[in-house]
């Protein structure tokens, strides 16, 4: 018996020596590619995959989803540790963060021109993945943005779809106060934890947190202060927005039909047609910023691009299958518009069916045409490597700003946090 | 008089106890009432059982191959824990029966480095592995957490309260030292034991920035990674995060209940 036991425990102690085989293995002519929301951007190369695989049979695709900071720290892990095994081919990167791979790593990923045509793209698309005179980027989803809104609700407050048109933010200020006295509904959410709004307003003007040589554009931009400006008196009118915190509540004000409007990226889309309001909603352009040169009716929030690893051993099949399919297939924008809701940057897309059709959810309106309208127009701006250290200086003063705190001094704050930050 | 006092006195706790065990247990209740409802009830804050468990099952089977995935968990907590102590614990008896001025030394330096966060040796390990190929592997993640110097620490200070004498003993009657380790420490021991069972399981269950790091494909991924990958979607499917939820939450409440009288004696440091 109690030999048993010994036997029986030292198998307990002999099985913790076991060795663990190593799993990994690269077929030729396997792509793969690191991207976030299976959904959205993992399906949309699956499509593309299948496209190209037609006519290249030796192509397999092999998508690695992570969420999106996941796959932001793993890649800056990788690329600082200077060793390129178990890099992918083709990684996704938010646009906003561009600037800082590019800069921080050069020689990791590949120029791309000459090899893809740029001049069919979204100029601002182009312009955020060019560092020296070389683009590194296939330009994929855009944030062109939008006013969303609720026809029924604006229609009860006694406007119409083109009491929206070339509006600009003071006007919209008192549309809202009547939409909320006539109907109760407040016009927008607002979160204070988020900059969004304040980036979706300097880009419309083409203004940035930085200048194209990549220093501060905030104490003494004059762009910088109007857009503070504009939304600290939107953020002061607090009648006519509700309060939110987080995503999830952001997105249920709209959802849940209490928020009669939101003004932001094309993506939201899909967000809003899950509601099931179909004929209750319409798009608008977005206000632009009153009394500035320069301003447009066009703007942008968040948007992605693929780029391509230069450590990587399929590097020009996986180059070649960029260009082929995201750099001219027009049925390709059409497919992933009308299964994910993902509207590239390829301009010419809205040739086809998908983009000039109606839809009934919006009340017959043609949205993806607008979007592609306003897509073109987009001001290109350099996006920095700093964004999100900016993002969290200026989400520090919206609460103090909303209280009727001083634009000045906000402007003060949000300059030296960031200059501490990024020196 | 004092018994109306005592009677309040005691309402009061248990109307406090009775907010804590809500504001704890609430949670749990929504992550249920979340996996039977669809996504949108989710967003607009709906807290009574929906009809949508089935689909948001489904769903998560069909977006994710969670039996691989649920597997590779188990096998790297499960092997992990059990490395883990084996190696630990021996390293804290051995601290603790063995003293000497240089042992101390080394262990000083061992507590010194419990001070460096782990982002700081994040890329220098991910070089290591890399050089030894490592990359992509099972053994990348459990070599670096095998030899945890907390859990030394602590089997080291639950040694303190071991009565030598029994080590003394075992001795006159002949035990070789890993015989008393095996047949004397560990069924005296079992209570620690129980308790770093539940810290080393949980802490190689949830563990989340290596494995992240260091593993590369969908077929390796660990349920924290899938989860972390399905509620940051751009219209995550929250009916379906929160199944995921659930199979990620259960196993440690199963781990922790089963040893839980034991934790509480291991923690307090009780020998039996």
């Amino acid at each position: 018996m109690n030999q048993m036991l010994i036997r029986a425990r030292k198998s307990v102690f002999l099985a913790t020596g076991i060795s663990l085989l190593a799993m990994t293995s690269a077929l030729a002519g396997e792509v793969t590619v690191w991207s976030w929301d299976p959904n959205f951007n993992g399906a949309t190369m699956k499509e593309a995959a299948a496209r190209y695989s037609a006519s290249h049979p030796d192509m397999t695709i092999n998508l690695v989803d992570f969420a999106k900071v996941d796959l932001e720290q793993k890649l800056q892990a990788q690329l600082a540790s200077g060793t390129t095994e178990g890099l992918p081919d083709i990684v996704l990167i938010e646009d906003y963060g561009a600037q800082k791979y590019l800069l921080s790593f050069p020689g990791a990923f590949e120029p791309l021109n000459g090899k893809i045509d740029y001049s069919g793209f979204a100029p601002y698309k182009v312009e955020l993945a060019t560092v020296d005179g070389n683009t590194y980027s296939m330009p994929f989803d855009s944030g062109v943005t939008g006013l969303f809104y609720r026809t029924d609700i604006l229609a009860e407050a006694g406007y119409s779809a083109a009491d929206l048109q070339d509006i600009d933010w003071d006007q919209f200020i008192e549309i809202a106060k009547v939409v909320k006295e006539k109907t109760g509904h407040p016009m927008l959410g607002v979160d204070l934890n988020d900059a969004g709004a304040l980036k979706i307003l300097l880009q419309s003007m083409g203004g940035w947190y930085f200048t194209a040589d990549g220093q501060p554009a905030i104490a003494g931009d004059a762009k910088f202060k109007a857009a503070l400006s504009t939304y600290a008196k939107l953020l002061q009118t607090k009648e006519i927005y509700k309060p939110v915190s987080g995503w999830t509540e952001y997105t249920g004000g709209f959802v849940s039909g209490e928020v009669a409007s939101v003004f932001t990226g094309a993506w939201m889309t899909a967000t809003i047609k899950a509601a099931n309001m179909s004929g209750q909603w319409g798009v608008a352009p977005l206000p632009k910023m009153p009394g500035v040169e320069g301003a447009t009716h066009a703007s942008n929030l968040g948007g992605s691009s693929w780029y391509v690893l230069s450590s990587s051993a399929e590097k020009d099949e996986a180059v070649d299958f960029l260009a082929e399919v995201w750099g001219k297939d027009v049925d390709f924008y059409q497919k992933i518009l009308v299964d994910q809701g993902a509207l590239g940057s390829y301009l010419a897309a809205r040739e086809g069916e998908a983009y000039k059709a109606s839809d009934a959810y919006f009340g017959g309106q043609a949205v993806w045409q607008s979007f592609s309208d306003w897509l073109a127009a987009v001001p290109a701006v350099n996006y920095g490597i700093f964004t999100n250290e900016v993002d969290a200086a200026v989400a520090a003063q919206l609460p103090a700003l909303a209280e009727g705190g001083s634009v000045d001094d906000a402007i003060a704050a949000i300059d030296a946090q960031v200059r501490a930050q990024i020196q | 008089m004092s018994r109306v006092f005592a009677q309040a006195r005691s309402g009061l706790v248990y109307a406090g106890l009775s907010l804590a065990a809500f504001v704890s247990i609430f949670p749990f209740f929504w992550m249920l009432v979340g996996t039977t409802n669809t996504a949108p009830d989710i967003i607009k804050g709906k807290i009574t059982f929906g009809s949508a468990l089935f689909d948001n099952i489904t769903n998560l089977f069909a977006q994710v191959d969670m039996v691989q995935v649920f597997w590779n968990s188990t096998f790297l907590a499960i092997v992990g824990t059990v490395l883990t102590l084996a190696i630990s614990s021996l390293a804290g008896y051995a601290f603790e029966m063995f003293p000497s001025k240089t042992r101390e030394r080394v262990f000083a330096v061992l507590l010194l480095t419990l001070s460096i966060p782990f982002a700081a040796i994040m890329v220098p390990l991910f070089v290591m592995m890399a050089k030894l190929t490592l990359i992509n592997t099972f053994t990348a993640i459990l070599l670096p957490s095998i030899a945890s110097v907390f859990i030394i620490f602590y089997f080291r200070q639950a040694t303190k309260a071991f009565p030598h004498e029994l080590r003394d003993a075992a001795k006159i009657d002949g035990l070789k030292e890993w015989q008393i380790f095996l047949y004397i420490y560990l069924p005296v021991m079992r209570s620690t034991y129980a308790a770093a069972i539940i810290i080393v399981f949980m802490a190689n269950w949830n563990n989340y920035l290596w494995p992240l790091i260091v593993l590369q494909t969908n077929e390796n991924k660990t349920l924290t990674l899938v989860v972390s990958s399905l509620a940051s979607s751009y219209y995550p499917d929250y009916g379906v995060v929160m199944v995921a939820t659930v199979l990620a939450t259960l196993p440690t409440i199963i781990v922790f209940f089963l040893l839980q009288r034991r934790f509480v004696e291991g923690l307090t440091g009780s020998v039996k």
